[in-house]
Parts: C-alpha cells; structure tokens; sequence
C-alpha cells in the first residue's frame, strides 16, 4: 500500500498535501497521526460534559487535518467545531456530527494502520 | 379655545372702553360742574370786592366832603349865625369854595332854611332827620325844584338847637353826577356796572338804561330767572338781606344773558350799591379753560381708548399667531405621528413579509435535506439537492446581508472604506455575478462602457459592487424570459474638479416596470411594489433604500429613476468619484492592424478608438459577412490583420460561423480571433474551438481589458514583471531567525517545525498562552524575531496572550505576531488584528505564506 492509497482510503487529498509538504514529511506526519490525543480529548470532554474543552480538542483535530490534507475528517470535525463553538447549546443532529467525527476518524486510522502495516511488511 | 380667547378679548375690550368712556364723561361733567360753581365763586368773589372797592371809595368820596362841611360847620362861631348876615355871608363863601351848589340848615322840624341855591326837598327825610338828630353824619338824596336829584350831605351843628333857631345840622347839596362820576359806575358798562338804591327799591343813582324809577319794579318785569327761584323770591331774599345789613350775591338771566349780581349797603347812607357783571365775559374765560379742559379730557379718553385698541389688536394678533403656531406645531406632530405610524406598519409588513420570504428558501433547505438524505445512495440527486440548497441558502444570505446593511444604515453605522477601485474590475466581477441568473431566464444582456479613461478610482469596492448588483438584480428579477437588460457606463468630467471624475451608471431594462405611485416610494426602506406579480417575486424591499443611501448620502452622488409600467425601468447612477493617485500603467502594443466585428455601432467606435489609444490600428464593421470579406481582401493584399475580435451575437452570421468561414478563407494563418461576449462562454467554448475561436474577451472592454487580454499575442513579458517575479523568487534571507510558536498541539507543532525549519529559521515550542508569554518574558530582548500564534490552546488563547505581550515591560513587545488557526472566518481575522496581532494564516499551513508574512514583518 502506497502513500497515496492510503490518502485515498482515508478521504484524503494527496496531491494538495504534496504541494506543501515534501512526501518524507507527509509520510512521518501520518504516521504520528495514530498518536496524536486530539480525539481522545474530545470523547472524553463530551462525556464529561465539558463543552469548551469538546470545542477546542475538535478544533485541534480540524487544524490537523488542515495540515495533513485528511479532507473527509476535517470536513465532519469543521461541523462539529462550528456546532460546539462559543459554547453553543446542543443542537439536534450534534450526535450524527459526533457520530461522523467518529467513523471519519476510524476509517483514518484504520487506513494509516493499513499503510504502517504495509510498510512493516 | 380660539373662539373663547377672541371672545374673552373682545368682550374685554368692550368692557374697558365702556370704563373708559364712564370714567372721562364723569370727569367731563364734573369739572363742567366744577367750572360753573367756580365761575359762581370767583365772579361772588370778584364783584364783592369790586362792590366794596366802589363802596369805600364812595365812603372816601362822601367823607372828604362831610369833611368839606364839618370845617365850614366849624367857622359859626356863634350861635347867632342865623341873625348874623356876615357870618351867613362867610359860610355861603366857603360852600362856593367848596363847590356845594346848595347850602341850607336843616331845622329839627325838618324844613330847610336854605342859604344857597334853590329850595331842595328831602326825598325821604325820616331817617335822615333821626340821624342828624342823633348827631350822625348822613347823606341823603333829595330834589330841586326842576325834579332833579341832588345828593344832600348833613352835618349835626355844633350848637345847641335855640327856640328861635331850630337848627339840627347843616346840610349840602352835591349833583348826583358829582358822585356817579366819581364813582365812575358806569365807566366800564361793558363788563359791569352799579346803581345805587334805597330800601325800598328807588334809584338813587340809576344806570344809563334803567329807565324805571325803582328797582324792584325793574326786577319783577325784567327778570327771567335768578338762579332756580323766580322774581319774588329773590326780591325777598334781597330785602332780608338788606334789612340785616349784610351783603348778597346772587346770578340772574335777563334777556337771555346771565349775570352775576352783588348787593352791598354803603355808609352814611340808607343807600345800597347793586352791581352787575354779564356771565359772558367771566364765562368766556372760564368756559373757555373749561372747554379746553374737557377737550384735553377727551382728547386723552381717545388717546388712552386708542392705545387700549392697539394693545388689544397686538395682543390679539399675537394671540392668534399663538393659535396659529399651536395649530402647525399640533399639524406638524400629528404628521409626524402618521409618519412613524406608517413606518411602523411598513415596519411590521416587511417583518411578515420577510418571515415569508426567509422562510421560503429555508422551506427549500430543509425540504432538499429531506431528499436528499433519503436518497443518500443517489449521487446525482443529492448533487442536485445540494445545488438547490447553495442556491437557498446564498439567497437567504443576502437577504439577511440586507437586513444587517438597513439596521446599518439605520442606526448610522455604515461608513465607506475608500480604496483604490478598478471599475474594470468592478463591472467585470459583476457581470460574472449576473450572467447565470441572465442566462437562466434566457435575457439579453449587454454592458456598455463609453471612453472609460480613468479606471482607477477612490471608491468602496464593497459598496460600489452593491449598487450595480443591486441595480441589476433588480433589472434581471423583473424582467421576464427572453427581456433585454442593458447597462452603460459613461464617463464626463466632474464639476468637482480635475481630480475628479463623473462616473454614470445607466441599467435598463424592458421589464415589468413600475407603477408613478411606487416609483415615490421606490427608496423608502421596506417598500415593495404591492401587486400580486411582485409577491411572487422574492426580496426584502431593502435593496433600493440602501442603494439610494450608499449613493446619495454615503458617496454624495445622485440616483435617477424612469419607469413605465409594462415597459420597463431606467436607473441611472451619477457619482463624482475621487482619481486614484496611481500612475496608469503605460499601455502600449505594437503596431497592430485589428478588426472589430459587433453589431453595435457605438461599441464598434469606442472600441476602435480604445484600441488606437494603445497603439493599434483598428478597423471595425457591423456583421459577419462583411467581416470576411475584408479579411479575404486584406490577406490577399498580403497585409492580414494581426487580431480580429468577434462579437458572439450577429445579426444572420453568428460570431463562431463567422470565424469558421475566416479559417476556411485563411487557410493555415494563424492569427487569433478572440470572441467578445457579456457571456459566461463554458457551454459555447467547445464548439468555439472547434470552429477556430483563439480565445475569449469579456464585456465591457476597458482599455485595460483590451490590453490584458491582447498583451498575450505580443509573447513576451514586460521588464518590470520579469524583475517583479525574480524578486519574488529570491525573496528576503530569514536564516538563523528564532521564532517562538505557540501551539497545543504536537502534531502541529512538528509539521510547522520542520516545514519553517527548512527555510533555515530557528523555533521554540510554546504548548499554550501562558508558556508562551513566560518563554518570552523570560528571553533577552530581541531574542525571538516573531511569535507564531495558534488560538485555540489550553490554559490561555492566542488572543489573550498576545494582548499580555502587548502591555510586557519590554522594548521588544510590538514584536511580529501572526496568528495560525484553523478558523479562518472573516470575524476571526479581525479579531486577530483587534487584540493587537500583525496578521492572521490559516491552516493548513502554507510555508510560502508564512514566509512572506514574516519576511514583511521582521524588521
């Protein structure tokens, strides 16, 4: 499995991310992906209640994204973002938001897995 | 309130002149009355003086000569005078001395022994013998005998009387007019005169005209009033008072005139001197004051009656102007009441009708989001209802884009940011806007530029943009399918000055017009044309009332109106706007021969002459056909044109079959043949092509669109540009600069780290806010070059820590920070720059951006 495949298992752009990281880089960059707490901070803010803090950890994962050119996980954590921004009361449809967070990021993960597997192998 | 004041005023008025008149007439009568009494009083006072003046010199007159008498009394010296001759001698000497014309001894029996003159007779020798008698000085009146009157002076003999001499005094005798003379009684006839009468009325001494013997008789005939009481009474009344000796003062009418009359007794006499004096002469002078007094009084009831007048009429005057005043100020307020009524009504219509209309495209959004989640799997379908919802929701935008501008307006907090503008880009970005709406409702649009010299302009852009779109929005929204929407833009100098320049937007339309009843209300906030084809068409009604207020009362410009209805609409836009200070790029191309193919004359002319002002000879012509032809003919003579711009819609031959026809005569020349079009030419591109279409060129055709599109042709950049883009590439060297980041995240933070760290720049890791402004407080100053802010971070935000930097004790606090976020709204930009950063980059993060961002920061 190749970089590229992987970006195209995950939702990806490749070729965007290319143009502004050299692939060396994009290659460590998703790999530390798998370590990063930015969704873990967010299921536990969310559990917790604590909105804000849901606010800023969905924000974090928006920023990464952005960087790391994961266009399907950045679009669903930018809604969640916006739905939790300033505190905003929750709305209807904020589960379904949480519920896309989730599968985008599982299916990230899993593609990035995929790929360290591949590599390893 | 006004009936009642006028009648309070007047009836006042009244009033006052009703005293008015009271009071002086009281006044008048009274000093009439006060004038008689005081003419009663000043004549009583005036003849008794006079009366006792004529008295005393009677006095005077009768003493001297009972002196004359008493001395010649006083040489008998003997009681023989009556025997002795000489002594008789002696005493009728002295009475002719004297000047007594009679002399004579009055005996006690009364008979008179005279010794000179004829015999007199004693008028009425009672009284006067009892006086003598009494050894008393008398005078009194008698007779000679040829009847007339002689004044008899007695003076008591010092003798005894003897038996043979019964002597009682001697007595005198003086002509009457002795003493009427010498009391000069009648030497002022004209004002009074006197007589003198005994008890029983009898003159003795008579007035020229008093031809009665007595004067009583003379009263009772003459006499037509005295005073109130008749004849009688007074005769009584003057008897009693000369029975007690006192003197009467009285006023009588005789023949028609009153006089004033005083009685007063004279001495040694039992005479009493009447005198008269005419009311006239005294009344004339009195009346005449009198009069002059009751003039002057009713002289000043007029001046002060007039003056009350006047001050009423001001004060009247005054009153109604009050009224009046009341009644504008009560007009104007009630006015002024419908006014906000009406924008109250206009007001809470355009809130219903507003609900309507959001809730319209929201209907769609949440409709289309049904359909589309339930047909999830159907990629063209949800593609469809996307569509739909971007569409909705954008319209929704605006309409609440034009809500926010109103309340902006509104509460006066929309102001302009003037910047340089280019109207090329303007209009060009405009008519990109417009073209799918045209295109969906299948209009004809044309834009128009005519001689546009100066492109560069002072203007909002933002602003400016809204108008034409607004303009042409509304064009576009009430024209029907298959309409013509046309817009101009003319250029003329500004009466402003030479730095300015008149701009005239002109969109029209053959729409559905307007009706002369709305066209008044056009740009009054909410309004819209309250007809059943107008509710089907959407809008806030806001567009015109903030068009009118960016043009008029935010650029100082003018907004025109025509309208017919069913026939279309004309609004023209006059601004004055303000040179851009830049220096128009020098646009010049080589010596070109072109040709302009377009059905519209004046594009045709303005185009040429545009094309000429940058060096190229141009030549133009009306329609395909002849387009050829002049092509075959120029490329026979070997002079082929250079470029040939052809218009999309001609009349028979269209743009793309004029072109194939030119290849086909052309054969294998390449010259390019671009096609002019207001159009968005994506379908047409293709078969474009196909028949040989080199490229495109945009309406309008600014002299810089011209240049842009045609500098391509000339196949080689300028210097200027070549130079620009080294610049670019060399950029400025950052090597060995230390920048603090602040980033939470760890992931972030490397990707950032390596990507700057290549470009030789040296970075610290802050995890928030808060470390970061230790990390900095706790630096050398100068030693970071800049901060790299994320905003959302734990413990303490970008906004915060970079306003704590920004009051740091230190001289390097107004070091470069650029925000790095993931938000890259608008609101979250201006936010940045608000809390004091230098500039703001999203994520993800572009090295060439942040580069560029710090070189032109970092000093």
């Amino acid at each position: 499995m190749t970089l590229k495949e992987c970006y195209a298992a995950l939702g990806g752009n490749y070729d965007d991310v290319l143009g502004r990281l050299p692939e060396r880089l994009v290659q460590k960059f998703v790999l530390k992906f798998l370590n990063d707490g930015s969704y873990d901070l967010l299921c536990r803010s969310l559990e917790a209640g604590d909105r804000g803090e849901a606010f800023r950890a969905a924000h974090t994962i928006k920023g990464v994204c952005a960087n790391l050119g994961f266009d399907a996980l950045l679009e669903s954590s930018e809604k969640l973002t916006e739905a939790l921004r300033d505190g905003a009361p929750p709305q209807p449809g904020e589960e379904e938001l949480i519920r896309r967070v989730g599968e985008d990021y599982r299916r990230t993960v899993q593609a990035i897995q995929a790929y360290q597997g591949a590599l390893g192998a | 309130m006004k009936n009642k004041t006028t009648r309070f005023l007047i009836s006042s008025l009244i009033g006052v002149a009703l005293l008015c008149v009271c009071v002086f007439s009281f006044f008048a009568v009274h000093m009439s009355n006060q004038s008689a009494r005081t003419i009663n009083e000043v004549g009583t006072l005036y003849m008794s003086s006079m009366s006792q003046q004529t008295s005393m010199h009677f006095e005077s007159i009768i003493s001297l000569q009972l002196e004359q008498l008493r001395t010649l009394t006083n040489t008998i010296t003997s009681d023989e005078v009556h025997r002795d001759r000489a002594l008789q001698e002696a005493l009728v000497e002295g009475a002719r001395a004297r000047d007594f014309s009679y002399l004579a001894f009055y005996g006690s029996d009364g008979t008179l022994e005279m010794l000179c003159g004829a015999q007199l007779t004693v008028t009425d020798p009672e009284p006067f013998l009892s006086s003598l008698r009494g050894e008393e000085r008398k005078v009194a009146i008698g007779t000679n005998p040829q009847g007339e009157k002689v004044i008899l002076l007695g003076m008591p003999s010092p003798h005894e009387p003897t038996p043979e001499h019964n002597c009682a005094a001697l007595v005198a005798g003086l002509p009457v007019s002795y003493i009427s003379d010498n009391l000069s009684l009648e030497e002022n006839s004209e004002r009074a005169y006197s007589f003198i009468i005994r008890r029983d009325g009898s003159f003795v001494i008579r007035s020229n005209d008093a031809y009665r013997n007595n004067y009583f008789e003379r009263v009772r005939v003459l006499y037509e009033d005295v005073n109130g009481i008749t004849a009688e009474e007074y005769l009584k009344e003057l008897d009693e008072a000369m029975t007690e000796g006192r003197d009467y003062a009285n006023e009588f009418t005789m023949e028609g005139e009153r006089y004033h009359l005083y009685c007063t007794h004279l001495p040694y006499s039992e005479w009493f001197l009447i005198t008269f004096l005419p009311y006239g002469s005294m009344d004339t002078i009195v009346t005449g004051f009198s009069r002059e007094w009751g003039g002057m009084t009713v002289f000043s009831g007029i001046i002060i009656l007039t003056a009350l007048m006047l001050v009423f009429y001001k004060y009247y005057g005054l009153t109604r102007q009050q009224l009046r005043e009341l009644e504008e100020a009560r007009a104007s307020e009630e006015a002024a009441r419908k006014d906000a009524e009406h924008a109250n009504r206009a007001k809470s219509e355009f809130l219903s009708n507003m609900s309507h209309d959001i809730r319209t495209p929201m209907n769609a959004i949440v409709g289309m989001t049904a359909i589309a989640t339930a047909n999830i799997d159907d990629q063209q379908q949800v593609k469809n209802c996307l569509k739909k919802i971007t569409l909705s929701s954008k319209h929704l935008l605006g309409l609440i884009n034009d809500v926010l501008d109103m309340s902006k307006i509104e509460s006066g907090r929309m102001t302009l940011n003037m910047d340089q503008v280019s109207l090329r880009e303007v209009v060009d970005s405009i008519v990109s806007i417009c073209q799918p709406q045209v295109k969906a409702k299948h209009q004809h649009f044309d834009v128009f530029i005519h001689d546009i010299s100066t492109e560069n302009v002072l203007c909002d852009s933002v602003r400016l943009n809204q108008v034409m779109l607004n303009l042409l929005s509304n064009a576009i929204k009430f024209t029907p399918e298959e309409g013509k929407i046309h817009m101009a833009l003319f250029e003329e100098s500004s009466p402003k000055g030479e730095d300015f320049v008149r701009i005239q937007i002109q969109v029209k339309d053959n729409g559905i017009g307007m009706s002369k009843e709305f066209m008044r209300h056009i740009f009054d906030s909410f309004a819209r044309e309250d007809s059943a084809r107008v509710h089907r068409t959407e809008g806030t009604g806001l567009g015109m009332a903030i068009t009118k207020f960016i043009v008029v009362d935010a650029m100082g410009g003018d907004i025109q109106v025509d309208s017919t209805q069913g026939k279309g609409s004309e609004f023209r836009v006059t601004l004055d706007l303000e040179k851009a200070d830049v220096m128009e790029e020098d646009m010049i191309l080589p010596n070109w021969n072109m040709l302009v193919v377009d059905d519209d004359r004046q594009l045709c002319e303005t185009t040429a002459s545009a094309l000429h002002s940058i060096g190229v000879n141009a030549e133009w012509t009306l329609d395909g056909e002849s387009a050829v032809e002049m092509v075959v003919k120029r490329h026979q003579r070997q002079d082929g044109y250079h470029i040939i711009l052809l218009d999309w819609k001609l009349p028979g031959m269209d743009g793309i079959a004029t072109a194939r026809r030119i290849r086909e005569a052309l054969g294998d020349d390449p010259v390019p043949i671009l096609l002019i079009s207001a159009y968005d030419w994506g379908e047409i591109e293709h078969s474009a092509r196909d028949a040989g279409i080199t490229g495109f060129i945009s309406k309008p055709l600014f002299k810089s669109t011209l240049f842009n599109s045609l500098r391509q042709f000339t196949g080689s950049l300028t210097e200027e540009e070549e130079e620009e883009a080294a610049q670019g590439e060399r950029g400025r060297d950052l090597t060995g600069r230390r920048i603090l980041l602040a980033e939470d995240n760890e992931l972030n933070w490397e990707i950032a780290s390596e990507l700057l760290s290549e470009e030789g720049l040296v970075l610290d890791w802050a995890e928030n806010g808060q470390i970061c402004v230790e990390m900095l407080n706790q630096s050398p100053p100068g030693y970071y070059d800049a901060v790299l802010m994320d905003i959302r971070m734990p413990v303490m935000g970008g906004y915060e820590a970079t306003q704590v930097i920004r009051t740091l004790d230190r001289p390097d606090r107004d070091l470069p920070i650029i925000a790095m976020t993931a938000d890259a709204f608008a609101e979250d930009v201006k936010r940045s720059l608000d809390c004091g950063m230098n500039a703001h980059v999203a994520k993800p993060i572009d090295v060439r951006e942040v580069m560029r961002l710090l070189e032109k920061f970092i000093k």
